[in-house]
């Protein structure tokens, strides 16, 4: 079922078992885990079913801290989300990334990467990838060049990805949403703000308002917040009329620990014999293309150096090119390019998404740009808060203090360091970190760039003092109200956090199968 | 000239090591020690730079004689190539950078020597 939310009148109230908030990547993997089930289910999308600048509008922010990619065109606020413009690359965590660290501080999950492997298979085919094929070697494809490059080495392995077509989850989900005969879809349903009951235990309603001023509100059972990661963050902090603090927030950990991944030009790579050394199985084809790898560095080598998880990938070029980081070659022109060439059906030659190459040398490279994909260490000064200037709805608009540590800098110099070893102990080549990545800890290049990854926020945990959710996802002290997406990371692991996001929103609606 | 170490070890019990021990140290690519593998990776130019770099950030070992001293008493005599020296000193973690690269301690000497060369 399918109700544009403008067509309510003033005062409407929807009542249901369970009201999810925010119809992208997690929030429609609920729905339909749910669908066919005993459960009237409300899914309230605060977008429509295609772009529109006047509700994208709503997630413009303020930044400050570290530079950061305009809000509003970091996520999408339309039915199916960020998936609308995400690229589809998808990676599992490994199981270090859950484990608490004594060198990075503020890590641990409150659970294991073993607790969340039946979730990625099943997590898959939802993004149109193969489930449980994540060995260099089980892509081989035939071909001897798709080899790693460096074997046999405590120090770095090859980490694979798989790329998503990418899919769409608004276009491909969108008819069985809508037929669904117990998910009952709104439209232009932005929630401004989530109500307690009197003793803030319970949530009771979420209060709906349009462009029109008209307002709504939904009553259920049980609440589940799928925004991303800022704006769950930004709705519990703005619900702040019963809890002065914001929904959740009695111990002021609500929206801090926001993280990114780190995505920047690091080093250079000099292939000693090119000519006979493959390297097709670091290539980046097109979206939605061949397997990809990525050289990482091992858990083992994580422990001794003390560092973060990260990975670099690899690009042909010639010596000396210019190097853009993510947010430098991605701007919001090339993006509504591509949004236009999917609009119109993915006809003829998609838009390209780098700046054009120099022409290279003739025959086998011998120098690849390598660049960074790091998790960065959680950091409770890296915080989402309220601005004091409010959006079209009268709501506080989000504040971004984007924050990050010397272990960050020192975990990406220390990386290229090992690399550059392994790379010369197997003669494969020699490594040439560059110049900024060379200084002090705490000089950042005005290029620092994340991936539009935005995860943290409302940490799990099991400590309420430490996290904003338990193990389930559900709010600490608030029996009724959970949380989707990305925003429950504790860290932010190497990879990109979809396939994980979807992975964990399986798991809650597992959760909330089984205490129905 | 192929000289790997059991012709360098046969070499040596004829008592001609002396006048070959330049070419012995590098291994075997019979390379004088001047004359780094990576300049086939970098080119020579580049190699060049980084070795006058080293003997700039390494004062201590800012003459032939003195990086010719350090290459042999790094390597020993009867102990390994050069080739596999390099190999040792990445996997024991015995780099260096210049620059930027991260280069083995015998190469990063091999360049500075090599950069005692004119163009």
């Amino acid at each position: 079922m399918h109700t544009d939310a403008t067509t309510l009148p003033n005062g409407a109230v929807i009542e249901g078992d369970l009201c999810i908030v925010g119809a992208g990547a997690s929030g429609i993997t609920i729905a339909r885990e749910l669908n066919n089930s005993r459960l009237k289910v409300i899914l309230l999308e605060g977008g429509g079913f295609d772009f529109d600048q006047k509700m994208q509008d709503l997630y413009r922010g303020e930044i400050v801290g570290q530079p950061y990619f305009p809000l509003q065109a970091a996520a999408l606020h339309y039915f199916g989300g960020t998936t609308n413009h995400w690229a589809g690359w998808c990676a599992t965590y490994e199981p270090i990334d859950f484990e608490k660290r004594d060198w990075v501080p503020h890590s641990g999950w409150p659970i294991t990467r073993a607790d969340l492997d039946p979730y990625y298979t099943r997590a898959a085919p939802i993004l149109d990838i193969v489930p449980n094929k994540w060995d260099a070697a089980q892509w081989k494809n035939g071909d001897s060049e798709r080899v790693p490059l460096i074997s046999d080495s405590k120090l770095m392995w090859t980490k694979m990805w798989q790329f998503s077509p990418p899919t769409r989850m608004g276009q491909k989900y969108r008819a069985e949403i809508v037929n669904s005969p117990n998910v009952h879809l709104y439209t232009n349903a932005n929630v401004v703000e989530v109500e307690a009951n009197e003793s803030v235990s319970a949530v009771q309603s979420v209060r709906i308002r349009g462009f029109d001023g008209k307002e709504y509100r939904a009553r259920a059972k049980r609440f589940v917040l799928c925004c991303h990661s800022i704006q769950n963050a930004r709705l519990l902090l703005a619900s702040n009329r019963q809890a002065k603090a914001g929904l959740g927030n009695d111990n002021d950990v609500v929206g801090r620990y926001f993280m990114e991944h780190f995505e920047m030009p690091c080093a250079e790579l000099a292939l000693t014999r090119p000519e006979s050394t493959g390297t097709k199985l670091y290539e980046f084809v097109k979206l939605g293309g061949t397997p990809r790898g990525e050289i990482a560095v091992t858990p083992a080598a994580q422990r001794e150096q003390r560092i973060l998880h990260g990975t670099c990938s690899l690009e042909a070029g010639n010596y000396g090119d210019p190097v853009l980081s993510t947010f430098q070659f991605l701007d919001t022109a090339t993006m509504n390019q591509q949004r236009a060439w999917e609009k119109a059906g993915r006809k003829g030659e998609p838009p390209s998404t780098k700046p054009s190459e120099p022409p290279r040398t003739k025959g086998a490279p011998r120098f690849y740009h390598l660049s960074t994909r790091q998790e960065q260490a959680p950091n409770p000064d890296s915080r989402v808060s309220l601005s004091a200037e409010k959006d079209a709805l009268g709501m506080p608009r989000a504040k971004l203090d984007w924050r990050v540590t010397d272990l960050d800098k020192h975990s990406m110099r220390t990386f290229y360091h090992l690399l550059g070893r392994e790379m010369g102990r197997t003669d494969t080549g020699r490594v040439q970190i560059r110049d900024w990545l060379l200084s002090d800890d705490k000089t950042w290049p005005s290029f620092i760039s994340g991936g539009w990854h935005h995860m943290g926020t409302l940490r799990m945990g099991t400590d309420p003092k430490q996290s904003v959710t338990d193990p389930n996802c559900r709010v600490h002290g608030i029996s009724n109200l959970y949380i989707g997406g990305a925003a429950v990371y504790p860290t932010a692991g190497a990879v990109n956090p979809t396939l994980t996001l979807v992975a964990l929103s399986l798991r809650l609606a597992d959760h909330l199968k089984a205490s129905t | 000239m192929n000289l790997d170490r059991r012709h360098f070890l046969q070499l040596s019990a004829l008592g001609i090591v002396g006048t070959l021990t330049d070419i012995a140290c590098s291994g075997r690519r019979d390379r004088p020690l001047d004359q780094p593998f990576l300049i086939a990776t970098l080119g020579p130019d580049r190699v060049r730079e980084l070795g006058a770099r080293y003997r700039a950030q390494t004062p201590a070992e800012n003459t032939a004689d003195a990086l010719r001293a350090a290459l042999r008493n790094r390597g020993g005599l009867f102990a390994k190539s050069l080739d596999e020296m390099v190999e040792d000193d990445f996997a024991a973690g015995r780099v260096v950078l210049v620059d930027g690269w991260v280069l083995s301690l015998t190469e990063a000497r091999q360049a500075a020597l090599f950069s005692f060369n004119r163009a």
